[in-house]
């Protein structure tokens, strides 16, 4: 006999797929020095106002280490900004405390910090916007089919697994005069256009370009192929069925929905970019002369060779500053779009 | 519509990124393995025709070293693999653990503020050079510098946001009724966490570990500042070989290197699939 | 029909080289302005079949024609083929206006033209006042109308529509169906769409192509269908409740033949033209009526009565069979009432050989 399915009256609840599956950072917490209560007894939002003392405890922990850790030092740096203290001087608590002028003559006075932040922030573009197109590149190309692409994803990977340390030290010996960049330029171009990549400021900056670029442009390609795989098909598709070319697929329609994920990307990067040090360090030790010398490598050389450490924390905090502004500004504009995602 | 293929322009372009990206890992590691004679060859030779593995035997052999000392190498690598090992394990197992409760605590009973992601975005931010100052001032007077316990209270300070924020995202991902569920049935909100929401998130937990693992693991700076004579983490060994002999010492530069980069590379592996997660501190699932 | 709107020739669409067939081989022919719903369960190939008419997929074998020009070459872009999809697939970042205009944009048409169509096909959708809404912070039927207007915009020939109604509250569905029947008769659209809900089927459309297995068994227009299952599937896929339907055998005899089931015998017509052999029965519930136990055909128990506001169904255990019956509200029985079961010998249908299609019971079969 003829069983058959009864077909149901459609209750199917299915919601239009929207937004890809995206946390971003500007809507979550952390545990960052929580000094409030965790949740306040009786009062407050009802499902957690219950526990509240065990909330308390397993974070106590974690904020203890964090003040502990981190606010304090991070106090007396600032303390420390506003005098003229070195070691050679004694206890900390019985330097001289100069107010603003560490900070002035930083900003007025010392070319050198002001040219390591120019460097630092024209590096750092020109890496991120390179990271990103090859990221991005490589993205659209594995979003095709072909054979063997788990074992390519894993190996295009493989550089941001590297200790920075390692990275700089690979790429030195890469550079050497005798290395083999020379090598492969020689062989290409002919015999005399091998390089002194050490010895002239552009080509150590390229130098180190070439070695962060080269360092983080897995993760950009991560992260962008998990923003292309999540892009959902059908409003691709229906883009096809209207007319558009591929070109016009991937501008009007898949970009933005990427955008979000872009941000992600390049602000988590940007944050990082800017303390650019171990690679440098290996690379060219901030040389020739200053010619490669990023914020970190200066603060450094404040604190640790020249001891000026009042003066490098000094500089530290401006740079934190600076950071912290030009994040706002660069997040206002989108911050509006990150909260909707999270909708 | 099936994904197409890729043509034969894209193949070409994709084996050509391939040879880029895997040049300079094939560089260290034929260099790891060159013999002596081979180190300084000018032009720099990139298969070794004798290749050797005494070069990994050499580092931590003193007295090999102290045949190529040239400015008083003589160094062996076996404090400074001990070092890594111990500040980094014990270094991530503490960031864990603490960010482990952490965030169950944010996450189930915690407040968000708008606030919080900036302060952490700007502890990010934050040159690592200048906080070491602070941290060298306070250590001296508390007689922690050049201690393993001061290296590991930085990194656990400095990783804590990172293990509290990932692992807050897998608890989040967990819905609060599997923990109420525990709880109807008896048990108290602590022995529930314990034995309901911590096996749960085991996968994001262990990738969470690993991700914490590499960051200590590749930590250079502070080594760098707080080492003396009995602290010593590998990326500062490397930095002292390369430095101390005017980088001649390729081939056991090189082997430390090599050493320093499998377990990360290993490590990387295992966790692929939460890289995204890792990489962009909760902010981007896979 | 003169020349269909569109016109499904033999096609085919095989996956893995032939080892699965999910269409397998189907003609079908749409006239202009009209609405035609492929109706089936999951699986029977009435989403490749849609896929393969938009250009998404390439059929194996067989064309389509529209408007008698075969299209099976022409990119998915080019076809003058709209599409709405089950969840719509608005462009989110997007506004109304925007979205409208999407597919004149991309064929760079120029700004007035564009203006124009797109304020035509809001005012025609109700939409004219969203227009500068972000397609994201639409309400579910709003989002389908921006997906229906932004086919519209483009003039498509034909309209094809994926599970309309299935993503729909019940109010929306009813707002939905009269917007779509009121396009129809507005613009002259040729509609074609898939469900597997046949209400959704029976409610919109004027002729319903009952698919299962990558085969198309009836095409009838919707007023009959119901009445005159030509596939023992439609039959049992069709009406609410479906057909009841007894697979058993015929025997001639003496007196007359007679069909049975297990231990059921029903006695059929003298004139009975079907010979021995295996065959199902169907037997619509509203053609079966409750009668006194003494007399009647069939007797059984009632095991369960259904409310439906107007009607009942009434379940009938006969044996080891169970019939339901549809009776008007006012006639409901009591369950474990014992009740005889009676039909007009007319109202028979039934099913049988190879191709398990309606046949005849009596000479010249009696339409019904």
């Amino acid at each position: 006999m003829w069983t058959l399915a009864v077909p149901r009256v459609a209750t199917g609840p299915g919601t239009p797929k929207k937004a890809s599956d995206l946390n971003p950072p500007v809507a979550t917490s952390s545990s960052a020095p929580d000094l409030s209560p965790a949740a306040p007894h009786g009062g407050g939002k009802p499902p957690r106002a219950k526990g509240g003392s065990i909330g308390l405890a397993l974070t106590l922990p974690g904020q203890l280490v964090s003040i502990l850790v981190l606010v304090i030092p991070l106090l007396v740096a600032l303390y420390m900004s506003f005098t003229d203290w070195s070691p050679t001087r004694g206890s900390l608590f019985d330097a001289e405390f100069v107010g603003f002028e560490n900070y002035s003559e930083l900003l007025v006075w010392d070319t050198r910090f002001l040219y390591a932040v120019l460097r630092t922030l024209c590096i750092s573009a020109v890496c991120l916007a390179l990271e990103f197109a090859f990221g991005l590149s490589l993205a659209v190309l594995f979003m095709r089919r072909f054979r063997g692409k788990a074992l390519l994803f894993s190996a295009f990977l493989t550089p941001m697994m590297i200790l920075p340390v390692v990275v700089g030290y690979i790429f030195w010996m890469l550079f050497q005069s005798s290395g083999p960049v020379n090598q492969i330029l020689e062989f290409a171009l002919g015999p005399d256009m091998a390089l002194e990549w050490f010895r002239s400021a552009p080509l150590a900056v390229t130098a180190v370009i070439i070695t962060e670029v080269w360092h983080w442009t897995p993760l950009f390609f991560l992260i962008l192929l998990s923003g292309l795989n999540s892009v959902p098909v059908n409003p691709v598709r229906a883009a096809v069925i209207l007319g558009a070319n591929p070109r016009q697929v991937f501008w009007r329609v898949v970009m933005p929905t990427l955008k979000p994920v872009i941000i992600v990307a390049f602000v988590i990067r940007a944050m990082e970019i800017i303390k650019l040090f171990d690679e440098v360090f290996m690379l060219t030790r901030g040389g020739p002369g200053s010619a490669t010398e990023t914020i970190s490598l200066y603060i450094y050389k404040l604190a640790f060779n020249d001891f000026q450490l009042a003066y490098g924390a000094a500089a530290a905090f401006l740079v934190l500053l600076g950071a912290l502004g030009l994040i706002h500004l660069l997040l206002m504009p989108v911050r509006n779009q990150l909260l909707e995602v999270k909708r | 519509m099936p994904a197409k293929k890729l043509s034969l322009f894209q193949a070409v372009l994709l084996a050509m990124a391939l040879a880029v990206v895997l040049f300079p890992v094939f560089w260290i590691l034929m260099t790891a393995i060159k013999p002596p004679t081979d180190w300084n060859a000018s032009p720099a030779i990139w298969v070794p025709s004798e290749p050797t593995l005494i070069n990994f035997k050499t580092l931590f052999d003193p007295n090999a070293l102290m045949e190529y000392g040239v400015g008083g190498v003589s160094q062996s690598a076996t404090r400074a693999v001990f070092g890594s090992i111990l500040a980094s394990v014990t270094a991530t197992a503490l960031s864990v653990l603490i960010g482990l409760f952490a965030a169950i605590g944010i996450s189930r009973y915690g407040t968000e503020s708008k606030s919080t992601p900036l302060i952490i975005l700007s502890g990010r931010m934050f040159p690592p050079a200048a906080i070491a100052v602070p941290f060298v001032i306070i250590f001296s007077n508390i007689g922690l510098t050049d201690s393993y316990v001061g290296l590991i209270a930085i990194y656990v300070a400095a990783t804590l946001p990172f293990s509290t924020w990932m692992l807050k995202s897998f608890v989040d991902d967990l819905p609060r009724e599997i923990e109420e569920a525990a709880m109807i049935d008896g048990k108290s909100r602590m022995r529930a966490h314990l034995t309901v929401t911590i096996p749960l998130i085991r996968g994001g937990l262990f990738a969470t570990t690993m991700f914490i693992f590499i960051l200590n693991w590749s930590e250079f700076m502070f080594a760098l500042v707080l080492s003396y004579t009995n602290v010593n983490t590998i990326p500062v060994q490397l930095a002292k070989y390369v430095t101390a002999t005017a980088g001649t010492l390729y081939g056991v530069q090189a082997a430390l290197a090599v050493l320093a980069m499998v377990p990360l590379v290993v490590v990387g592996y295992l966790i692929q699939g939460h890289l995204a997660r890792g990489m962009t501190f909760g902010a981007i699932k896979q | 029909m003169s020349i269909p709107k569109l016109e499904l020739v033999s096609l085919v669409k095989e996956y893995n080289d032939g080892a699965v067939v999910a269409v397998d081989g189907i003609d079908l022919r749409v006239a202009p302005g009209e609405t035609i719903a492929l109706l089936g369960p999951s699986g029977c190939g009435k989403s490749t079949t849609l896929n393969m008419i938009v250009g998404l997929e390439e059929p194996t074998s067989g064309d389509i024609h529209i408007d008698g020009l075969s299209i099976v070459n022409i990119p998915p872009g080019r076809r003058n083929v709209g599409l709405v999809f089950q969840d719509y697939a608005v462009f989110p970042s997007m506004t109304v206006r925007q979205n409208l205009a999407f597919g004149l944009v991309v064929r760079k048409k120029d700004k007035d033209h564009i203006a124009r169509a797109v304020d035509e096909v809001a005012e025609l959708l109700g939409m004219a006042d969203r227009l500068d809404v972000r397609a994201r912070d639409l309400g579910g039927s709003e989002m389908q109308r921006v997906a229906i207007g932004r086919t519209l915009v483009t003039k498509p020939a034909v309209l094809l529509l994926d599970e309309p109604l299935s993503n729909l509250e019940a109010a929306a569905r009813l707002a939905m169906r009269r917007e779509l029947r009121r396009l129809q008769s507005e613009i002259g659209l040729t509609i074609i769409y898939v469900t597997h809900d046949q209400i959704e089927a029976l409610s919109l459309a004027d002729r319903i192509a009952v698919m299962h297995a990558g085969k198309i068994l009836q095409v009838e227009k919707t007023s009959v269908i119901c009445e005159r299952p030509d596939h023992v599937y439609v039959a049992g896929f069709l009406g609410s409740p479906p057909m009841n339907l007894l697979a058993g055998e015929i025997t001639p005899g003496q007196g007359g033949a007679t069909f049975s089931h297990g231990p059921l015998t029903l006695a059929l017509p003298g004139d009975c033209v079907l010979p021995r052999g295996s065959y199902t029965l169907g037997l619509r519930p509203e053609s079966l009526r409750l009668a006194p136990e003494a007399g009647a055909p069939l007797a059984g128990k009632v095991s369960l009565v259904e409310f439906r506001g107007g009607d009942v169904v009434v379940t009938v255990d006969i044996a080891s069979v169970k019939l339901d019956v549809v009776l008007p509200a006012a006639e409901r029985p009591v369950t474990g009432q014992a009740v005889g079961v009676d039909f007009d010998p007319d109202s028979l249908v039934f099913f049988g050989g190879d191709s398990s299609r309606r046949l005849d019971l009596r000479p010249m079969g009696r339409p019904l």
